[in-house]
């Protein structure tokens, strides 16, 4: 009992872990907010920042914050005021002229805090000054150095703007396309041994493997289009992955009707067979080739791999990689129990 | 007799049903002029832009392509198609009318550009790249519905059963045509023009070789 269904136990027990590790672990902090995002020079500002799972009370007078520009030159904040674990006042004192040669420049904003580690908001704030003297801003930007930042809390997902908390999506919605795809090769798998052998147990289980990857791909767009409506502002944006995803979901609900339109098992199981092969090939330029000739939002387009650096620190991968054998098993074991369902009840009619 | 002049005498069956009854070839060039007709009836406007001419082209030679093709295999009653079988490679029967149905649909392709230029104007302005599209498509489409329609003429009620097993299916295809035609109506710059071509290269192969491997298995009964 034990020997024949570890890989059951196996696939609750990751697949718990998945919930409450993919769950539970916080996000690294991050800044939500920063305002004012323009700033002119010579003049002192007050700046307001918003943190997010930020313990700004926690590190108190050991908070450091500098404006940063291209080449690595720094303003340090003179005064940091905590006003409560998410927010922050900054006073800067901006010199006259900034070490640029034109009369804008952007820079970057970095927190530093033995807390939460350093943290940078990139490229969100724009600087102008009246008039050009590089020479001059080189100086007075000189004087402060950014040194020893504190490496931030282990065990966290990246924080992400756009994605934010739904970067957990990534545990649930790209494993469950794994699972599918898995599901639907081994299929593959037994409708080719049904043509070959024409054993009616091969084209059940092909039958059952179906059925199993289908409502895994259903899982798959469900949580897609959920975290789209979170991320892109609407559940189906008619994006080219959103389509060629609902396309292939038609055609395997296809294979379904095929099979409803024969009474004769032996014709239904042959027919069905050849049309899950030809299925198959039909998806895969539906799934990896359209969606990268034309342009979608969908992460890993638009010249981003999804496994980048970015997308998937070692955090995540301790996370991600359970889940993606998970949702596999899973999906075996509801293809199994279907394919009992389905045996049992054969049984049944022919009694 | 070998696969070669089995293929053959069926293209000449084909030939000759079709010359003798002129059934398939001036049924489906109606259907598309009459498609045409309403279509650009429809169009209050008038077809004024290259991507709308595009997208019409290509909607009008889908039904007309499936249309087309049922009758294919909806024209010969099963007895014949036993008949078939006792007497010929069932490779020469499925090659063959791949090959009639890709000559059928590249004609009646050229038949709808000359009827939507006649009635709404041409706007085609590299020919030898529309040309290819017209080729690739008809390849495609034929191998596509050919091999969709030899399934679901063994169900009773095919018709329906085309239409559902093959639209999602060819979708690929059509997007890849679509872009690729817009392509040749020189409105954008494409630069990707190789890989569309490959791409459709590749459906096509694909599909014809999974036909090909697939179809001794489907015409048993």
């Amino acid at each position: 009992m034990i020997r024949q269904s570890w890989w059951k136990i196996l696939a609750v027990v990751l697949l718990v872990y998945t919930f409450t590790a993919g769950m539970l672990v916080p996000l690294k902090p991050g800044i939500a907010d920063v305002s004012p995002r323009a700033l002119q020079a010579g003049t002192d500002v007050e700046m307001t920042i918003t943190g997010y799972n930020s313990y700004y009370t926690k590190a108190k007078s050991d908070l450091r914050a500098w404006l940063k520009l291209k080449g690595d030159v720094v303003l340090k904040a003179t005064s940091i005021e905590v006003v409560d674990d998410r927010t922050l006042k900054l006073v800067f004192k901006l010199p006259a002229y900034l070490p640029s040669d034109s009369k804008d420049d952007v820079c970057s904003l970095i927190l530093d805090s033995p807390v939460d580690g350093a943290i940078v908001l990139p490229e969100g704030i724009a600087l102008t000054q009246d008039s050009v003297n590089l020479a001059e801003g080189s100086k007075l930007w000189s004087v402060d150095k950014m040194d020893q930042l504190n490496a931030g809390p282990e065990l966290t997902f990246p924080y992400r703007s756009v994605l934010y908390e739904t970067i957990r999506n990534q545990y649930f919605h790209v494993p469950l396309w794994f699972a599918m795809l898995f599901l639907f090769i081994f299929s593959v798998g037994f409708s080719i041994r049904y043509l070959r052998k024409f054993d009616p147990d091969a084209d059940q289980r092909a039958l059952a493997l179906t059925r199993a990857g289908f409502i895994f791909g259903l899982l798959g767009l469900v949580t897609g289009a959920i975290w789209a409506k979170f991320a892109w502002g609407a559940y189906w944006s008619w994006d080219v992955k959103q389509n060629m995803t609902a396309v292939a979901l038609l055609i395997y609900a296809a294979y379904f009707i095929l099979r409803g339109a024969f009474q004769d098992e032996e014709k239904k199981a042959r027919l069905a067979a050849v049309y899950n092969i030809f299925a198959f090939a039909a998806l895969i330029p539906l799934i990896f080739v359209i969606p990268r000739l034309t342009d979608s939002l969908h992460p890993g387009n638009g010249g981003n791999p999804a496994f980048g650096s970015d997308d998937l620190d070692n955090t995540m991968r301790m996370v991600f990689y359970p889940a993606g054998i998970g949702w596999t098993l899973l999906g075996f074991w509801i293809a199994a129990v279907s394919y009992r369902i389905d045996k049992l009840q054969n049984k049944l009619l022919d009694a | 007799m070998n696969l070669f002049s089995q293929i053959g005498i069926l293209l000449r069956k084909e030939l000759v049903l079709e010359l003798r009854t002129g059934y398939a070839i001036s049924g489906i060039l109606l259907y598309v002029l009459s498609t045409v007709f309403i279509v650009y009836s429809a169009f209050f406007q008038g077809v004024n832009n290259a991507m709308m001419w595009v997208t019409l082209f290509w909607i009008i030679m889908l039904f007309a392509s499936i249309n087309a093709i049922v009758k294919s295999f909806v024209q010969e009653n099963g007895n014949r198609q036993l008949y078939y079988y006792s007497l010929l490679d069932p490779l020469a029967v499925i090659i063959s009318k791949m090959v009639y149905n890709i000559s059928l649909l590249f004609l009646l392709s050229l038949l709808t550009w000359a009827a939507l230029a006649f009635m709404v104007g041409n706007q085609i302005e590299e020919f030898s790249a529309f040309l290819l599209a017209l080729f690739l498509g008809s390849v495609g489409f034929s191998i596509l519905f050919t091999f969709v329609a030899a399934i679901s003429s063994k169900a009773d009620n095919n018709s329906t059963l085309l239409a559902i097993l093959s639209f999602p299916l060819v979708i690929p295809i059509l997007m890849t045509l679509i872009k690729l035609s817009v392509g040749a109506t020189g409105m954008l710059e494409d630069t990707g023009v190789g890989k569309d071509i490959g791409i459709l290269v590749a459906i096509d192969l694909v599909l014809a070789g999974l036909t090909l491997v697939l179809y001794p298995f489907l015409w048993r009964d």
